[in-house]
């Protein structure tokens, strides 16, 4: 099993990757999508061993819910509302792509170095699931400061919470099941505000460029 | 349980203000009863209290619990208790609270049916409660909250009338000063609780006494920051001239009677009591600012016409005593004077209750100038002595005993002060007798003025002819304001001829914070009891001046009538000149009497002169000139408007530099600060 997890962080680490190489909007929803199915998957397996094991079923409860939200939920609502505010393609980035690559290597090789000072997590196993997802957190906010969209921002903020939940699912098995709940209703709660201060951008400037934003200051 | 029991009587005083606070809400839509009944509350647990704290002291003291809170949080916990130190100043604050919550009864009517009478009084009674709670507090986190509900407590009561735009800017400066001040203080505290872990300041096991040299020195200097602040200490001063002013009387009186002395209870609690005094540098440093406070404090009073603020920075100059007091009593005890020590510090509690009573009285009288003039200016005031004789009469006390003359109870304090400065003179080397020459000379000067500044206070406002409206219609003030005012001045004078009454009770405090023993340095089985002190070959005894005094006085009357003849009259007014009457613009003002003084001191107060001519021609044809005459405060002028202007300046380029309104860079500082951290996780 353990192999099996180290290759999904793997994989979600990637997708990160892709995250900040895609140009487009909707490609950064695609990369998010695929960034929680395969999330949904590691906590897929690991909800099957703890069923057999002891019975309990609320990793599965918790793999459904993921699935039900940040796979098909929210990236629906973001083309959505992508959709309706703006059809302009332009240059959405401060640095470009190959820079922003480099970087976010630098990122994750500054995680390693941090997290293998800090010495073990109990299971000598987790460590690299743990650097990765810690990595994932990092590259989220990162994205989030080198995009000038406010799609990008939304993204970005959901790709940090994908990674702060992979850690804590990697590092510790997971949290019990009222607390991720409480995160969920939460995310759902920031998601939908968001969107709407999506619209209400576009409205006040003609464009969800964030950079924008400096003209409110008094 | 029973009324013999000291502290079930000290519960029970409590319990009744806490009664006085709710009273005062649940009766708030009916003003008068509210007000009756909160005060009638405040008067009785005020009492109750001193004659428990008074019976404390007199069986011989030690440490009484009353009342602890445990809480499952660690560090938090609530324990009120009191010693000989917290009871003697616990004993000035109830004196002064029976007195002031007699005075509220008729002072607080002019409120009636125009502001929220049960508010005030329910704020009147939780600050009585705060500044009881800070000398209860037992343990550090005790200590702060309660200085911290003092704080705030106080503050809404400066801003009380908060509809004129200059309380809202005196509350603004006072709360900004206080808290610069309590930031000091916690400071202080969290290194005190960092070194030893040991929480407790009453009753603790003397683990504050084994921090090292550098960090005493470094508390020490943080608690003459943040309790100077409080206290007014100069160059901290500027929110007290500004706070009085702005409350109404009665707190004006126990701001002025007791919550500036906080700051001299947590010195001598925190410094002496916790760490014991061992430098040299400390006494010197704290002389040195009381000698400033005292003749600057006296100085910048003379120049006031607005009585309220002249008392405010009278205060000054007291609390300038108080440390002057202070100061030669450390500098003795790190030089190991025990005979020395005894007495200064004895001197400055002294003062610190004299102060009380009589600052605490003199506010009330201007209060009661306020109430039946509606002024403070005492420029508008004049010939009041004929309208309001009681309330004169009480003044003139309270200004006799702030200037330090016998037979009231400043006499006898600041006459102890002179002692312990004499007696130490022998003592020191030739650079320290300097700095103690020059405190004597201080004293002797801050009294000169101060004597100058009340002549001022009284003869402009109480004597004369009325020189407004207001003045000319003033009527006496109800009964329970004299009485409030009777009590502080026959008390000024009850202590000023029986000094050793209250000598005795302090005793019990010198003895227990620094083992020094005062009442067999003192005695003298030549003066009669209770009145006479003996200081090596200086001895006096008020009451033997007192006859002195009254067989002068009675011995000039019997002479003038003797030489002058009796019953001569006369027909024409002394002064009049050969004009048909003497009217009240011909009188000396208050500015014209300080003008001398203003005249000597002119590096001091900077004053200045504007003359503004308007008309068409303003040169040939003035319709209307304006003359204005002031003085500058240089302390505002050239320290606090050069900080607010480096502040104005620093946080406009923050906000052009850091707060930029950029969400990215927003969100960079966020990562900055994780990897920052991350970082230091790692490496250190």
């Amino acid at each position: 099993m353990t192999t099996y997890m180290d290759i999904i962080s793997i994989f979600i680490l990637i997708t990160s990757f892709a995250l900040v190489a895609s140009k487009k909007i909707t490609s950064y929803i695609k990369a998010f999508r695929i960034q929680s199915a395969l999330l949904a998957m590691a906590l897929a397996v690991m909800g099957y061993f703890h069923f057999v094991e002891s019975g309990r079923i609320d990793t599965l409860v918790l793999c459904a819910l993921i699935i039900a939200l940040k796979v098909v939920y929210f990236p629906k609502l973001l083309n959505k509302t992508y959709d309706r505010v703006e059809h302009k393609v332009e240059k959405d980035f401060f640095m470009n792509i190959p820079m922003l690559i480099l970087l976010c290597s630098g990122i994750v090789i500054f995680v390693y170095f941090i997290i293998s000072g800090i010495g073990s997590f109990g299971n000598e196993d987790v460590t690299m699931q743990v650097v990765n997802m810690v990595s994932v957190v990092l590259i989220g906010v990162f994205f989030m400061i080198t995009r000038k969209k406010a799609i990008g921002q939304i993204v970005g903020f959901l790709v940090v919470e994908n990674g702060i939940f992979g850690a804590v699912m990697f590092g510790a098995e997971g949290m019990p099941l009222i607390v991720d709940i409480g995160i969920f209703i939460d995310l759902i709660t920031g998601i939908l505000i968001m969107g709407l201060m999506v619209f209400k951008i576009n409205d006040l400037f003609d464009s969800i460029n964030t950079n924008k934003l400096r003209r409110l200051k008094g | 349980m029973s009324l013999s029991d000291n502290e079930f009587i000290f519960t029970l005083s409590i319990l009744l203000l806490l009664a006085g606070a709710i009273a005062a809400i649940v009766f708030s839509r009916k003003h008068k009863a509210a007000n009756i009944i909160s005060n009638c509350f405040c008067i009785g647990a005020s009492a109750l209290g001193a004659v428990s704290v008074i019976r404390h002291l007199l069986d011989g003291g030690g440490i009484k619990q009353v009342f602890t809170f445990t809480s499952n949080i660690p560090l938090i916990e609530i324990s009120l208790r009191y010693d000989n130190l917290s009871s003697y100043f616990l004993l000035i604050l109830f004196v002064l609270t029976f007195a002031v919550s007699i005075y509220s009864i008729g002072y607080i009517s002019h409120y009636y049916g125009k502001r929220a009478v049960g508010v005030f009084n329910f704020l009147y009674c939780s600050f009585i409660l705060s500044m009881m709670m800070v000398m209860l507090a037992g343990n550090l986190i005790t200590f702060f909250i309660a200085w911290e509900l003092m704080s705030v407590t106080s503050y809404f009561l400066v801003v009380f009338e908060h509809e004129k735009s200059e309380n809202v800017k005196a509350g603004t400066v006072y709360i900004i000063m206080t808290h610069l001040g309590a930031a000091f203080i916690m400071a202080a505290l969290m290194i005190m609780y960092a070194l030893t872990g040991e929480s407790m300041i009453i009753g603790s096991n003397g683990l504050f006494a084994d921090i090292p040299e550098a960090f005493k020195n470094l508390c020490f200097i943080f608690f003459i920051l943040g309790f100077g602040t409080k206290a007014g200490i100069i160059p901290f001063h500027i929110w007290l001239p500004k706070a009085h002013p702005a409350a109404s009387s009665n707190i004006s009186a126990l701001m002025s009677g007791f919550m500036i002395k906080t700051a001299i209870y947590g010195i001598l609690r925190f410094t002496l009591g916790c760490f014991g005094v061992s430098e040299v540098w400390w006494g010197t440093t704290i002389l040195v600012l009381g000698i400033i406070a005292a003749v600057l404090g006296v100085a910048y009073a003379l120049m006031e016409h607005n009585i309220k603020r002249l008392l405010a920075y009278h205060s000054i100059e007291n609390i300038g005593i108080i440390f002057i007091g202070l100061g030669i009593g450390f500098l003795a005890l790190s030089k190991g004077n025990s005979f020395v020590a005894g007495i200064a510090i004895a001197a400055a509690l002294f003062h610190t209750m004299n102060h009380a009573l009589f600052k605490g009285g003199l506010f009330l009288g201007a209060g009661s100038i306020q109430y039946s003039t509606n002024t403070k200016d005492i420029e508008q005031l004049g010939g009041l002595i004929k309208k309001m004789p009681l309330t004169a009469i009480f003044m003139l006390c309270f200004s006799l005993a702030i200037s330090a003359i016998v037979p009231f109870n400043g006499f006898v304090s600041e006459w102890l002060t002179y002692q312990s400065i004499f007696a130490f003179l022998s003592e020191g080397s030739l650079g320290m007798d300097l700095i103690i020459i020059l405190s004597a000379a201080a004293l002797a000067f801050a009294g000169a003025l101060a004597a100058v500044c009340f002549v001022k206070l009284f003869g402009i406002s109480f004597l004369g002819l009325p020189r407004s409206e207001s003045a000319k219609a003033a009527k006496e003030v109800p009964v329970t304001m004299l009485s409030g005012m009777g009590i502080l001045a026959a008390l000024c004078l009850a202590f000023g001829l029986f000094p050793r009454l209250v000598l005795k009770v302090i005793a019990a405090v010198t003895s227990e914070i620094a083992g020094l023993s005062l009442l067999e340095n003192i005695s003298n089985s030549t003066i009669p009891i209770c009145s006479g002190i003996s200081i090596g070959n200086n001895r006096m005894s008020m009451a033997a001046l007192l006859v002195v005094i009254v067989v002068l006085v009675v011995a000039a009357i019997i002479g003038v009538r003797l030489t002058g003849g009796k019953g001569r009259s006369r027909g024409f007014g002394t002064w009049d000149c050969g004009f048909v009457e003497i009217n009240e613009r011909m009188q000396y003002t208050a500015t014209g009497f300080s003008k001398p003084i203003r005249i000597v001191f002119r590096l001091l107060y900077r004053p200045y002169r504007k003359l503004t001519v308007k008309g068409e021609i303003p040169e040939y044809f003035p319709d209307k000139m304006e003359y204005k005459v002031g003085t500058v405060s240089i302390f505002e002028k050239y320290i606090y408007d050069v900080i607010i202007r480096w502040l104005q300046r620093f946080s406009r380029r923050v906000k052009y530099t850091v707060q930029t309104g950029s969400i990215h860079m927003y969100l960079s500082y966020i990562l900055v600060t994780v990897i920052a951290l991350m970082l230091y996780g790692r490496l250190f």
